[in-house]
């Protein structure tokens, strides 16, 4: 499915606005992000009332790129300066608000980003079942420091464009902030949205406790789920010609 | 040989004095000290010898082991002379015991290919390096030290117990336990049955993982499964509150987390929230009131393994001259430093015996263990004064209590303190 261009259907860049203040604030907690428990989630006051969509979102990429810091960095947490490698499956929660732009309804999307080793994935078969298993977005992460993980890439987007299934998937390249050791080129980015009609996300770098580095991803990522689910609904209801 | 302070772990494989890797510790050692450290403990085992450790004109210690006649670790601590031989024995049993929850025992039993298994080995890097820097030591974790399952009690179990229990039955498993700010609240009867290291390291684990909603790790149990893998899967209901249970195949952790979680723990959020509250506190639930002379204590059930640390964040009840307390870092320092005094040179039965896995340490083992046996009495108590304390240390058949109190505690005053302490703990609460 293509992607839709940022802003068609949410409103852009609406964690600048005031109005969003409020819910904003429930992802918050000491001017951090709020960390949620399963049991939890962020209660609004009865006028303003905002649903909550659940997806599944799995990030996948070479051992190495990063996957658990992007994890680490779209929750809110505290990304950690010693690269460890996971040795099992983990999954983190981000609550992120949207408005949507014609009716004006706000509301929440709870990810669940599933993150898992790659080394653990080969000893063990049941961990990439597990974190495909109806998954509703795949994240395909390359490093800017290593080219080979961006062919990897692009030797998969063949098999990955398959227009039938319901699976979102974007690319994000990691530790964009290395600029001194990068090893893709801008005309390779370039060339790569081109033929494949997939924007490329860059991530990297410190992180402030502002949004503004990771509101376009989760926006991008909402606004194409969104609209993957309602382009299904009305294919669904429509009557088979 | 190290700067102070620090503990540097080696590994090499046992037969050819590959070294495979080294953590701990700013600045490595150079290569040729790990290679003659392998080669003191090589000249000894051609004599017929066992060298385990030993102590440098600068305080520095050094110690060895080898595991499966496979694997060689060696730990090589600081000059501060902060690393105690217990601590550096425990620490290379912990290290190979993370090595096969990870990897598996036959990973590392029969090594085939050296590079592969160094590129393996980078797995257990993260419990590894926690181990190294006593993660968790300013909140008085000392499971690494006691091997005895750092535990809270919390005032109303049976609520949660029983969440707990039937959680894990509709898990398809009968090992599941609750953490509460890292340490154990609950767990069900065979999760306490797990030998006391495996209890240990997987609250390690799970302690490791601080930031993630849930997960499915494969571990072996270094006792119990060395060689077949189980999954420990963990939710975390509430940020601090952990619930996990060890299982087979199924289910999978989107069906536990979709299909259980919400319909056995929705219902006792409230509970889980008193438990969470309790924990800040203390790791004894409010009704036990403690002396306010007491500056730290650590008590342990020698039945079921398992222990509580306590260090109280202020003084209750306190005469106004009283200064204040130190800091909690400090207390827990003082704390572990006593119970290795004591229990290396009193309470010497407390000294677990070695993997029967492991040949030539066992011998060690016995011979020390015969060392033992040659006294005729058995200490059941024992004190010290320091400059900063008193401490105390007491023994019955049930229970250890390990107590440091304020020196303002007259000396003879401390065995009836000591007394008093261990049934206001264990008598309101069963422990």
């Amino acid at each position: 499915m293509p992607t839709v261009p940022p802003g068609s259907i949410f409103v852009t860049d609406w964690h600048r606005s005031p109005e969003s203040r409020e819910y904003f604030n429930k992802i918050l907690y000491k001017k951090k992000r709020r960390k949620f428990g399963l049991l939890e989630a962020p209660v609004m006051p009865p006028n303003l009332k905002a649903d909550t969509v659940r997806y599944k979102v799995f990030i996948s990429g070479k051992s190495g790129v990063g996957k658990t810091a992007l994890a680490a960095r779209l929750t809110g947490l505290e990304i950690p300066n010693v690269h460890y490698e996971t040795t099992g499956m983990e999954t983190s929660v981000v609550f992120w608000p949207v408005k949507l732009r014609e009716s004006g309804r706000v509301l929440f999307f709870h990810f669940q980003l599933w993150d898992c080793g790659e080394n653990v994935m080969c000893r063990f078969d049941h961990m990439l079942p597990s974190c495909e298993e109806q998954a509703d977005a795949i994240l395909l992460l390359f490093s800017f420091t290593d080219h080979g993980s961006f062919e990897d890439i692009s030797n998969q987007m063949p098999r990955l464009t398959d227009p039938s299934d319901r699976v979102v998937r974007l690319v994000v390249g990691t530790k964009f902030d290395l600029f001194m050791h990068t090893d893709v080129t801008e005309s390779e980015i370039t060339a790569f949205q081109e033929v494949w009609g997939v924007p490329v996300f860059r991530v990297g770098g410190d992180v402030s406790s502002g949004m503004g580095e990771i509101a376009p991803l989760l926006n991008a990522l909402a606004e194409n789920l969104w609209h993957q689910d309602c382009a299904h609904a009305s294919n669904s209801l429509s009557p088979p010609s | 040989m190290l700067p102070s302070e620090t503990v540097q772990l080696l590994c090499l494989t046992a037969s050819s004095g590959v070294p495979l890797f080294s953590r701990g510790s700013c600045k490595q050692l150079p290569f040729s000290v790990i290679g003659s450290l392998n080669g003191v403990h090589m000249f000894g085992a051609g004599q017929g010898a066992l060298l385990s450790s030993c102590e440098t004109e600068r305080d520095s210690r050094v110690a060895w082991r080898v595991f499966q006649d496979s694997l060689m670790l060696i730990a090589v601590s600081g000059t501060a002379g902060a690393s105690s031989e217990l601590h550096l024995r425990r620490l290379l049993e912990n290290a190979w015991n993370c090595m096969v929850l990870v990897l598996g025992q036959d990973e590392l039993a029969n090594v085939r290919n050296v590079e592969r298994l160094k590129r393996e080995l980078r797995s257990c890097y993260r419990l590894i390096d926690r181990l190294l820097e006593r993660g968790g030591k300013d909140q008085g974790f000392m499971g690494d030290l006691t091997h005895c399952a750092d535990c809270l009690l919390p005032s109303q179990p049976g609520i949660l117990q029983e969440t707990l229990d039937s959680f894990t039955r509709a898990a398809d498993s009968e090992f599941g336990c609750l953490l509460v700010r890292g340490r154990l609240a609950l767990a069900t009867d065979k999760w306490w049955r797990l030998a006391p290291q495996e209890v240990v390291l997987l609250s390690a684990l799970v302690n490791s993982l601080s930031g993630t909603t849930s997960c499915d790790y494969p571990v072996f149990l270094p006792q119990g499964s060395p060689t077949v893998a189980h999954r420990l899967l963990c939710f975390q209901l509430l940020p601090g509150v952990v619930a996990c249970v060890l299982c087979g195949p199924s289910p999978s952790l989107q069906r536990a987390e979709s299909e259980l979680v919400g319909r056995f723990w929705s219902p006792v959020v409230e509970a889980l929230r008193v438990c969470l509250e309790q924990a800040e506190r203390s790791t004894l639930p409010p009704s036990v009131r403690l002396r306010w002379d007491v500056e730290a204590l650590l008590i342990i059930n020698r039945e079921s393994r398992r222990a509580v640390a306590v260090c109280p964040h202020a003084r209750g009840h306190t005469p106004s001259e009283v200064p204040p307390l130190s800091s909690p870092a400090h207390r827990w320092e003082l704390l572990r430093a006593f119970y290795t005094f004591a229990v290396t040179r009193y309470f010497t039965s407390e000294e677990p015996v070695a993997l029967p896995t492991s040949p030539p340490s066992a011998t060690a083992e016995r011979l020390h263990e015969e060392f033992s046996l040659g006294f005729t009495h058995l200490p059941v108590q024992c004190y010290l004064v320091t400059d900063d304390c008193k401490c105390y240390g007491l023994q019955t058949p049930q229970h250890q209590l390990f107590l440091l109190t304020d020196l303002s505690v007259p000396t003879f005053a401390l065995r009836t303190v000591a007394t008093h302490t261990l049934n206001a703990i264990s008598t309101p609460t069963g422990f």
